[in-house]
């Protein structure tokens, strides 16, 4: 299966999830069917799972969803353990395995060699809602039982490799990070960004 | 292990200054810190396995609302460099960083980790505080959570023995 079916046959069962992506296709392709000011694209290499635990954590009742990679959950395989830990019944990890580094030219990943069941992994890190889709129908019903279960939920999506037509991502890091701050705090009803007034109102 | 005395006057400047979550890994200096962290019901204590997961987690926290701090070893610092980089700083997130400050003066192990401390935060860009009056603790963490939110950075509070 490709990941642009995934993705496609994902942004209709989804309103208003957060979405935290690894860089590369993923959040591309992402970004061009569902764009949202809830979607987050992460520069660290493998601390997408880790954001999203801790935005999981910050906001209990949301569901946050977590598009990482092979290459990238390699990098910090340790988080699995951290989700199993504490057990974030909101979070539902995804790792797109497309058996490489893709953003950095197809070397190879721990993937390649077909020998890591990532899914065995997070089940065994206390993960009990770990999923295998090599379809995109195993892929949709996953994603299904994820949005209307508690979790943690973690989905091994054993994708083809290659991109899709997307186009670039229209705002950078920090223009994102505004704009996902700013649709939190409307759709959370809360006050994240303050400016304090200048000192002269404290005066009487 | 520090005292009970220092781990709860950390903890009370942390709630006055608006702290709600801390992710950590541990240090023997911070047992009784870490030790409250697990008991404190307002703030919510996120321990993960190495420090750059902590920077994640306090980038996630941040985005959901929440006031983090990473709570760690100066060789944690050196962990989550990449982490700090292009997470905390290139997004412009405020956390606090409480690092117990191995390899200090007066400290027979890790003295190359106290070495490079400073020299590391100055090279990140992270603004920094040594802490050595237990007078000052309660201040200077008001301080840097208030320059890490005005600033939307990292701010550090390196906590030398004599305060914990």
């Amino acid at each position: 299966m490709k990941r642009f079916e995934c993705l496609q046959a994902i942004a209709p069962l989804v309103d208003q999830e957060l979405f935290v992506t690894t860089a590369g296709g993923a959040t591309a392709e992402w970004n061009a069917l569902r764009p949202s000011d809830g979607n987050i694209q992460v520069k660290t290499l493998g601390l997408c799972s880790s954001i999203g635990l801790g935005l999981a954590t910050a906001l209990p009742k949301r569901k946050v969803f977590v598009f990482d990679g092979d290459g990238a959950l390699w990098m910090n395989l340790g988080s699995l353990a951290t989700i199993g830990l504490h057990r974030p019944k909101n979070l539902v990890h995804i790792c797109w395995d497309n058996q490489q580094y893709e953003s950095s030219g197809g070397e190879p990943t721990v993937a390649t060699a077909g020998k890591i069941d990532f899914a065995g992994v997070a089940r065994n890190a206390g993960i009990e809602s770990a999923h295998t889709a090599t379809t995109v129908d195993e892929l949709k019903h996953a994603v299904q039982h994820a949005l209307s279960h508690d979790g943690p939920h973690f989905i091994w999506a054993r994708i083809e490799a290659g991109r899709a037509e997307a186009p670039p991502l229209k705002y950078d890091e920090l223009e994102n990070k505004y704009r996902f701050l700013r649709y939190v705090e409307e759709t959370e009803g809360i006050n994240i960004l303050r400016v304090p007034m200048p000192a002269s109102y404290q005066l009487k | 292990m520090g005292t009970v005395a220092g781990a709860q006057q950390i903890i009370a400047g942390l709630k006055e200054a608006g702290i709600d979550l801390v992710s950590s890994v541990p240090d023997i200096n911070m047992l009784q810190l870490i030790n409250l962290l697990y008991e404190d019901p307002a703030i919510t204590h996120v321990p993960v396995g190495r420090e750059e997961e902590g920077i994640g987690v306090c980038a996630g926290a941040h985005l959901g609302g929440r006031k983090p701090a990473m709570l760690m070893q100066n060789g944690g610092l050196l962990n989550s460099c990449n982490g700090l980089t292009t997470t905390a700083l290139q997004f412009g997130m405020p956390i606090l960083l409480l690092i117990y400050y191995a390899g200090d003066i007066g400290d027979n192990a890790f003295h190359m980790v106290g070495l490079v401390t400073e020299p590391v935060l100055q090279g990140l860009g992270i603004k920094y505080v040594v802490l050595r009056d237990p007078a000052k603790v309660k201040q200077e963490i008001a301080g840097a959570v208030t320059l890490a939110n005005s600033s939307k950075r990292p701010v550090a509070l390196l906590l030398t023995r004599a305060v914990l």
